[in-house]
């Protein structure tokens, strides 16, 4: 296969599914043989975007709850990774994080839920961020441990000896060297949240709306137009990560 | 100072890594002896018995392994035969960002457009029909929620083949397979030689662990199967939810028993095949 014919294939396959997304967003009347929706409109993005509608509020939720996981587990999981990777039990540290996916989330939360139900967590913002932790905390601990070598402890202990303070290392050297690395955290672990279904569904009761869920919603209502509109929020802010991350992440570690 | 805060950092790890594991899993083996929740009659295996004999625990875990099997196969020779043949294109140009593309979906949305692209309704059902392949809605095979989770397998080949195509791209050139290809070339190695005796080794092996681990998310996996799967053949995480949540109380402590049976059999898996590799 040509390479240009290879390249305009895959693209096509690639691009597909957000094609096929926007244009069920912006239809109604899809009857059995048509191709293409009977009618096209804007007025699912106008009734489903009104501030005080279930869909822009799930999406306020989805986006309050991914940040302060992602922004909670980059700070956590940095310093936590620097103890674990210069431990002499390193391996056995790190096979703890690997657990919890090992453990489907959504089974892990079933058998969670009943601590939660007894503490009165189920069914709050609260208790989704929490049990959301348990699966993105070990997550950002595996990422930052490919970062801490041998090269950054000489560093932290040249600024040691030339006098600087452990506030003066982490400011002026640790940090500023991470800078891509807890970007590359805070995008991967805003994904965990901002994907994660069973786990949300099952602490959440129901209560906790996310967009996750509200896609699932409207497939059960067999809203196809709502569902796609759902979807393609939800794609939404991890394609601004993606461009993010190739236009500043990458070319940093260039 | 130094010594307080690797403490403090070590214990947030064990209380919100390891401690809710422990918990999760004490919780789920206690109901399943009959030692706490509601039907606590005491210390009792016959849960584990029923569990253990349970003809469709077995059915539901053969088949989420011959679901992550077939994905993993077929996600691995795409991604394989894509870097080897057309690697520069996803170094360089429009390729190397759309590549990335299908990893910012979710599986539930990844799940739902397999639905509205392979359902009997669906869009390739539709364009078959206008193009006269088609006569009837009957004529089209059933590709989602049928028996052999054909819509699941597609889906998740969907999500696994542009990741793997990212990480086989980024060993090739970590690894530097360029240079070992021209060498093995110049000691008179054939092409094909070349990528099955070199090329593709060398990636299988550099990326094992990876490879282990997404096996594992694959038989795992929830939203797919809720939406693309059947009643009859069930994957394991569907299976022991909806065991967990039916209105039959004697059904909870035995969903409890397989969470436990089926974490355990990954622990063991998982820390086997790493531990072998390293």
């Amino acid at each position: 296969m040509s390479k240009y014919l290879f390249k305009i294939i895959l693209s096509i396959i690639i691009l597909l599914p957000f094609a096929v997304l926007a244009v069920l967003s912006l239809g109604r009347n899809w009857a059995f043989p048509a191709v293409l929706p009977a009618v096209f409109t804007f007025d699912n993005w106008r009734v489903l975007l009104l501030a005080q509608s279930d869909l822009s509020q799930s999406l306020a939720l989805s986006l309050f709850i991914s940040i302060v996981i992602a922004t909670a587990v980059t700070i956590a999981s940095f310093f936590t990774s620097k103890f674990i990777s210069f431990s002499p039990w390193r391996r056995r540290w790190l096979l703890i994080a690997y657990f919890p996916y090992m453990f489907a989330p959504v089974i892990l939360a079933a058998c969670l839920q009943y601590y939660f139900l007894r503490l009165g967590w189920a069914g709050s913002a609260g208790g989704v961020m929490l049990a959301q932790l348990f699966i993105a905390y070990p997550f950002g601990v595996i990422i930052f441990t490919g970062f801490w070598n041998e090269r950054l402890h000489n560093m932290e202990q040249l600024v040691a000896t030339l006098g600087g303070n452990a506030w003066q290392t982490y400011t002026r050297v640790l940090l500023p060297v991470a800078k891509g690395a807890l970007l590359i955290c805070f995008f991967q672990t805003f994904l965990i949240s901002w994907f994660e279904y069973g786990l949300t569904r099952l602490i959440g009761v129901g209560k906790i709306q996310t967009l996750t869920l509200k896609v699932f919603q409207y497939v059960n209502e067999a809203n196809v137009f709502y569902a796609a509109l759902a979807s393609i929020l939800l794609a939404v802010p991890p394609i601004v990560l993606l461009w993010l991350n190739k236009r500043y992440v990458f070319v940093n570690f260039n | 100072m130094h010594v307080i805060a690797k403490y403090s950092y070590l214990t947030l790890f064990i209380l919100l890594a390891g401690v809710p594991l422990l918990a999760g899993l004490g919780y789920a083996l206690l109901y399943s002896l009959g030692l706490t929740g509601v039907l606590n009659e005491g210390f009792t295996i016959v849960h584990w018995y029923k569990s253990l004999i349970n003809r469709s625990l077995w059915q539901s875990l053969g088949f989420s392994f011959y679901i992550a099997f077939i994905t993993m196969s077929i996600a691995i020779g795409l991604a394989l035969w894509a870097v080897v043949r057309q690697g520069e294109a996803f170094r360089s140009g429009y390729l190397s960002f759309l590549i990335y593309l299908p990893l910012t979906l979710p599986a539930t949305v990844i799940g739902f457009y397999s639905f509205q692209l392979l359902a009997k309704s669906g869009l390739l059902s539709r364009l078959g029909f206008q193009a006269g392949l088609l006569n009837d809605l009957a004529d089209f095979p059933v590709l989602v929620n049928d028996s052999w989770g054909v819509g699941i397998i597609f889906t998740h080949i969907c999500m696994a083949t542009p990741f793997l195509i990212i990480l086989f791209t980024n060993l090739y050139h970590n690894e530097n397979l360029k240079s070992f290809a021209a060498l093995a070339q110049t000691l008179g190695a054939r092409a094909p030689q070349v990528i099955w005796r070199v090329i593709i080794p060398v990636l299988l092996q550099k990326s094992f662990a990876t490879l282990v681990l997404y096996f594992v998310f694959v038989m795992s996996s929830y939203e797919i199967p809720l939406l693309l799967g059947s009643q009859s053949r069930q994957m394991i995480s569907v299976f022991t939810i909806e065991k967990l949540q039916r209105f039959n109380l004697q059904d909870i402590p035995q969903a409890y028993a397989i969470s436990v049976l089926y974490g355990m059999l990954l622990i063991i898996l998982v820390i086997k095949l790493l531990g072998r590799n390293k």
